[in-house]
């Protein structure tokens, strides 16, 4: 394959970059550690990434509608305080579970709901729930650290076939994802509404009800990453979800999608998700200061950017030079 | 329904926004296998009209019937009209099968079948008679497939009234020809069509019938049989030019602005020269690059070539313009233009506020700024009751008289005027007309770029015609004809073919 074709194929295909660097990262990771290529590690990379990289489902389909969603990371923390919670005075897992996903869809819903029905920019209004929600939580358990039952482990630590389970949900819920995507009328009005709202009005899309059910699908996933992540880690503590909207949505921007709504693919978010886990692997690996991640995953999102700016630019003055020539 | 009801019937459909009417009682028939031209002049109606029958907006008042049984509210995709607008309703990285089938798509919401809308949607184009591949990305194809692919979308829905809104401005000839093969097609299929053009000949040669807008109301109809072009045309226009002729001043003979080989992506090689006192118009399609031009003589946009002043090479920017006196009224007033919550006062002196600030040295705050910006609203005529009222509050005419103030309050030697009138009402178009020509009897140099065509033969001493990039032809005010002028415009003889 020429280099042309590469590049083709890259700007075509925006997700085909996020694989490439992924490979690359790895080949180096793996030359630098003799641990790196076994099959334990692979796992741990993929456990690390899951609670992202399933949040990063969601968060794809709202970008693709040209909206985001800030208040993500204060979904899950209260998604978590609520389970926490409920564990704690019912100890009934049915209730527990059916309430917080329950929840979790509706205060995603409540983020589209406001957008549609405000029409304020959906950056200044999941600013807002962001603090609502993450206020709401520490109000309801009081700031305090409740842990979860042991057997809720199984979620978070538990093998299924050998596989652990994080990593299956997970892909149960890529695959939902990748086929919702292409396959049900949401995908394709998502995509459509994100590409122009003028156009989707006019063809009299259900732009409202579109908008409402990526926010409330977003909102619903989180909670399950909730659950996962509370497995994890034991129990509700009060950092949880602090930061994770950057890393969520910076993995979609990996991944490919783009920001400005309309094209981008739930595959991409997810690979960008665990390029991002797979940076934090090789700092660890270098013996980085746990200081310098922040430093450097930021600066991987805006190289990631400014070279998808450069590209777009060039093929665009490409394209201004293809109509100059065409005129001369 | 019986055989000879109309496709559509609409009796005294009016819609008014706020105080402003319109659209006020239109009534016309439209049969199975008609195509009906809606012409008027921009401003006319003709884009309201439209939106209250294909549903996108609902009628102040009146009534619309389909096929003989009236309706409440036209929906979208319920009672077979469909409209294509000016500004497709596509989605550029979605495929043309996405795309064609996307307001209907077959299978359940949660399983869509694409084997199936990608047959319907081969079926559609094969049906308009066009080679596009159902699977590639609409931001992928040419003007002229994107049109087709518009126009197959629309059929899916529309079994009985087709709306075609200026289907032809982007098109080459030999697409325009195809999409004139289609319509033939449809009509002999008992599809109605509404057909808005700008464009004579194009009118005349699809079309049965017309109905001319003027100012919102309905001023003609018939059959085009027995109406010329001359009688149509001034149909539109209304008043015959001598109802407000403006009193245009003589040029003197030195040249103020010169362009020399000015060329971008947009146009090319562009000469042109402006004398003091002239009023020069620039004439062409929409498309054909005259924004661009005047964008790039501003230094708006990049271009290589020369803009002189006064004989003496000027550096294309805005600031290096601005101190030769240059100014450049925008289009779009309300994007490019105003401050639209902001009051008029500040909006009247956004561009000369430097003189007010030297002024008031020894003081705080504009010296001068409401004395001269309440001078200027008297002086252009401008409807309001406080200089201190948000320009959002105004009429698009008393707003493009707010813009025009604020430049004339740079005292600017040189004005470049793109689409003065766009979206005024008449009155406030006469005020600008006569701002505009007194600006040149007071030895000022104007260049205009404008779409509406009578508007240029109205006020200008001299046209440019401009196609594609280039300007191909030069007209004296004493040899002005609409016709030769539109054909000059559109004509497709040297035509560059540019379908992807």
């Amino acid at each position: 394959m020429s280099r042309n074709t590469i590049r083709t194929l890259i700007s075509r295909q925006k997700w085909i970059a996020v694989v490439l660097a992924t490979i690359v990262l790895a080949a180096v990771l793996s030359l630098a550690s003799p641990v790196f290529l076994t099959l334990s590690n692979f796992q741990a990379i993929l456990v690390q990434s899951s609670v992202t990289a399933i949040m990063a489902v969601g968060m794809t389909f709202i970008i693709l509608t040209a909206g985001i969603d800030i208040s993500v990371g204060a979904i899950l923390f209260l998604t978590s305080a609520l389970f926490a919670q409920l564990m704690l005075d019912t100890e009934n897992y049915l209730i527990a579970f059916v309430v917080t996903i329950v929840c979790a869809t509706g205060l995603g819903a409540l983020n589209g709901w406001l957008v549609v029905y405000f029409r304020v920019s959906p950056l200044i209004t999941t600013l807002a729930t962001y603090s609502i929600y993450r206020g709401a939580a520490i109000h309801l358990t009081g700031a305090q650290n409740i842990p979860v039952p042991r057997e809720m482990g199984f979620l978070g630590n538990g093998r299924i076939l050998g596989v652990p389970v994080p990593i299956l949900i997970m892909a149960t819920i890529v695959i939902i994802g990748v086929y919702m995507l292409s396959r049900t009328r949401l995908g394709v009005y998502a995509r459509a509404i994100g590409n122009s709202e003028r156009s989707a009005k006019e063809t009299n899309l259900p732009v409202g009800r579109v908008t409402i059910a990526v926010y409330a699908f977003s909102g619903l996933v989180t909670g399950i990453a909730a659950l996962i992540l509370l497995a994890r880690v034991g129990g509700l503590q009060s950092g949880i979800g602090i930061g994770i909207e950057f890393t969520v949505i910076a993995a979609v921007i990996l991944g490919g999608t783009k920001l400005t709504g309309g094209s981008g693919t739930v595959i991409g978010s997810v690979i960008g998700a665990v390029f991002l886990v797979l940076i934090d692997n090789g700092l660890n690996l270098m013996n980085a200061s746990p200081y310098i991640y922040d430093v450097v995953r930021g600066s991987v999102l805006l190289a990631a950017v400014a070279i998808d700016r450069y590209s777009a630019m060039r093929r665009h003055s490409a394209l201004e030079a293809q109509k100059a020539a065409r005129m001369a | 329904m019986t055989d000879n009801a109309p496709s559509l019937s609409v009796r005294n459909l009016t819609k008014t926004f706020g105080d402003k009417t319109v659209v006020s009682d239109l009534a016309f028939d439209l049969h199975p296998g008609e195509v009906l031209a809606l012409v008027g002049e921009n401003g006319a109606g003709k884009s309201t009209t439209k939106n209250m029958l294909c549903g996108l907006l609902l009628p102040t008042s009146g009534q619309i019937s389909v096929a003989g049984q009236p309706v409440e509210r036209v929906s979208p995709t319920g009672h077979g009209i469909s409209a294509v607008h000016q500004e497709l309703s596509l989605f550029g990285s979605l495929s043309v099968a996405e795309n064609i089938c996307i307001s209907d798509l077959p299978g359940s919401a949660a399983r869509v079948k694409w084997d199936q809308a990608e047959q319907i949607a081969r079926e559609q184009i094969d049906f308009l008679g066009i080679e596009i591949d159902p699977r590639a990305l609409i931001e992928t194809l040419g003007a002229g497939k994107q049109q087709v692919v518009e126009i197959a979308k629309a059929l899916l829905h529309a079994d009985r009234v087709l709306i075609l809104d200026e289907p032809t401005t982007s098109l080459t000839a030999v697409e325009r020809e195809k999409l004139f093969a289609i319509i033939d097609k449809l009509k002999a299929g008992g599809l109605s069509i509404i057909f808005i053009s700008h464009f004579m000949e194009e009118i005349y040669r699809v079309c049965d019938s017309f109905v001319v807008l003027r100012d919102g109301k309905q001023v003609g109809q018939g059959k085009l049989a027995d109406v010329s072009q001359r009688t149509l045309e001034e149909m539109m226009v209304g008043r015959t030019l001598e109802d407000a002729r403006v009193a245009l001043g003589s040029p003197s003979q030195s040249p103020a602005l010169e362009v020399r080989g000015l060329t971008s992506p947009d146009f090319h090689d562009v000469n042109l020269t402006v004398h003091r006192g002239e009023i020069l118009g620039i004439a062409g399609l929409m498309g054909a690059g005259r924004t661009e031009l005047a964008e790039a003589i501003f230094g708006l946009r990049h271009a290589t070539g020369d803009v002189l002043i006064d004989g003496k090479p000027v550096a294309r920017n805005v600031t290096a313009m601005k101190a030769n006196g240059l100014c450049y009224v925008t289009e779009d007033r309300r994007t490019n233009g105003l401050f639209l919550n902001r009051p008029v006062r500040e909006n009247l002196s956004a561009a000369a506020i430097a003189k007010y600030v030297r002024r008031a040295m020894r003081g705080i705050g504009f010296r001068g700024e409401k004395a001269k910006s309440a001078e200027m609203v008297d002086e252009m005529n401008i409807a309001i009751p406080h200089i201190e009222n948000h320009v959002s509050d105004l009429s698009g005419g008393n707003q493009q008289k707010v813009l025009l103030g604020r430049w004339l309050s740079m005292e600017p030697e040189i004005l470049i005027f793109d689409e003065p009138t766009k979206g005024v009402d008449i009155g406030a178009k006469f005020d600008i007309h006569e701002a505009i020509a007194e600006l040149a009897r007071s030895g000022k140099t104007v260049l205009i770029v404008s779409s509406d065509l009578p508007e240029l033969l109205h006020i200008t001493h001299r046209l440019l015609v401009m196609r594609k990039g280039r300007i191909v032809g030069e007209v004296q005010r004493e040899n002005y004809d609409s016709v030769a002028i539109i054909s000059m415009a559109a004509s497709s003889g040297e035509e560059v073919s540019n379908v992807a």
